[in-house]
């Protein structure tokens, strides 16, 4: 039998995990895109010494588990730093390091995505660099990241219940300890994927409408 | 008769894609008010030529004087962007900007480069647009336009800057037929109206009709420049003599 009373009960505690969940989303996002905007730049530099770092960096990270990251920084960090590492800054730094490189490639395809020949155009007609860059070249890219950007957002919003695993108390984890107390998993985690779908269909939608958008400008 | 007055002197000028030369001393004069047609097989050099004369492209010997400036010496200063102005420049695949409605298209650059009100930059870009038969369409999008509309408002683009030259980069060659006439109606339009023109193209019953002067191109060089009657009727060099032939074969 299904029993929902568990969830009305353990609301506080379950609203307190959602918004450990939001801080790490919101926290995470505001150091991510940032530093995923630099990744970007720098991969797209025609300077080697930029260059060549950068995309060591973004290939290193993209191609270790998140999880790993999380285990390194939590545990590896305090060994070589000889200090310990609070759950929620390792877990905020590892998402940062992480979705940062993802942000950085979709900024990357969004500025290689502004053909040549129409920034050849914006010069031909006597603009300077910083005009093209800002009235073609910026506009334009930005049009076709911001799909993206959201789209990877939503990954990043999912990739928070990782923290888990340090013990943070975030949504899913909550979920958990109740879960540890009554032993009512069917409605406890049905109600945490509940939540995580509402959310993210929201976030998918908003892509869905900004692409249809731009289909109908093409 | 038309005033021979130099606007671009194009000197020996070269230029290598690392050992790959694509042009090869080019040496040439184009006077004010003339319409050059410049042809050749594909990969001849004929769009880097016109790239290099507004400095979108490097070269690395020779020089080009626009109007008594030397393109080697402002190349990489600001005096680059001033000279741009005076050019315009009509693409092949007409790279219009796909966020802004025709009209925005046409005002950018006199709104930003000469700081012309937006008031008088959208009055005179509409005078634009009728020229080119767009008018009723100034409030569309790129994507909203046929192709040959595409390619007249990039024509009107580039004379909103009421440039001394217009270079055109094979304007036709991405264009369905019953597209071309259009856009070569207004450029004939052009020619007549006396403005400077150097048009990299294949469409020869344009150059019979307004070129003052053909320049056959191949392997980065100039083989033959004439008047367009001579060239049609007594290339000099066999390549041309091949070139005319399957042109108008395939006509």
């Amino acid at each position: 039998m299904v029993d929902v009373s568990v969830i009305i009960e353990n609301i506080d505690l379950l609203w307190g995990g959602l918004l450990m969940t939001f801080k790490l989303f919101i926290v995470a996002l505001a150091g991510g895109l940032p530093l995923g905007i630099f990744l970007g730049l720098g991969r797209l530099s025609s300077r080697k010494w930029i260059y060549y770092p950068v995309s060591a960096y973004v290939h290193f990270i993209r191609n270790v588990p998140l999880l790993m990251l999380i285990f390194w920084i939590y545990f590896s960090l305090p060994i070589l730093t000889g200090g310990l590492v609070e759950p929620f800054y390792a877990a905020v730094v590892s998402f940062i390091i992480f979705e940062a490189t993802y942000f950085g490639e979709i900024i990357r395809a969004g500025y290689q995505s502004v053909s040549k020949g129409t920034i050849q155009a914006a010069y031909s007609t006597g603009l300077n660099y910083w005009q093209m860059a800002r009235y073609i070249l910026i506009p334009i890219a930005l049009r076709r990241v911001v799909p993206s950007m959201i789209t990877q957002s939503i990954v990043l919003f999912q990739d928070t219940s990782l923290a888990y695993v340090i013990g943070l108390h975030e949504f899913v984890r909550m979920a958990s300890l109740i879960d540890n107390r009554v032993i009512r998993p069917l409605e406890l985690y049905g109600f945490v994927a509940i939540v995580f779908l509402v959310i993210c269909s929201i976030g998918s939608q908003i892509v869905k409408r900004l692409e249809t958008k731009e289909g109908e400008r093409k | 008769m038309k005033e021979e007055t130099p606007i671009i002197e194009i000197k020996n000028l070269s230029k290598w894609y690392g050992d790959f030369q694509v042009l090869d001393d080019i040496t040439t004069t184009i006077n004010r008010g003339e319409c050059v047609v410049i042809c050749g097989p594909s990969g001849s050099g004929k769009s880097t030529l016109l790239r290099c004369i507004n400095g979108l492209e490097d070269f690395q010997k020779g020089d080009v004087i626009v109007d008594g400036v030397s393109i080697k010496e402002i190349s990489h200063t600001k005096e680059i962007y001033k000279l741009r102005s005076r050019i315009g420049m009509v693409f092949q695949h007409f790279e219009l900007y796909p966020h802004m409605t025709a009209l925005e298209n046409v005002t950018l650059a006199p709104k930003k480069v000469f700081k012309i009100p937006e008031k008088e930059a959208e009055k005179r870009g509409m005078e634009l647009l009728e020229k080119v038969g767009l008018r009723e369409h100034a409030h569309k999008k790129p994507g909203e336009l046929s192709g040959g509309q595409q390619q007249r408002v990039g024509i009107a683009r580039a004379l909103a800057m009421n440039a001394d030259i217009i270079m055109f980069d094979e304007p036709t060659s991405a264009l369905d037929p019953e597209m071309i006439r259009d856009v070569l109606e207004v450029m004939v339009d052009l020619a007549k109206g006396g403005m400077t023109m150097l048009v990299v193209t294949h469409e020869m019953g344009f150059a019979k009709a307004v070129a003052d002067k053909i320049i056959f191109m191949d392997e980065g060089r100039i083989i033959e420049q004439e008047d367009v009657e001579t060239f049609f009727k007594n290339p000099k060099s066999d390549r041309a003599k091949e070139f005319i032939d399957r042109i108008l074969v395939h006509i």
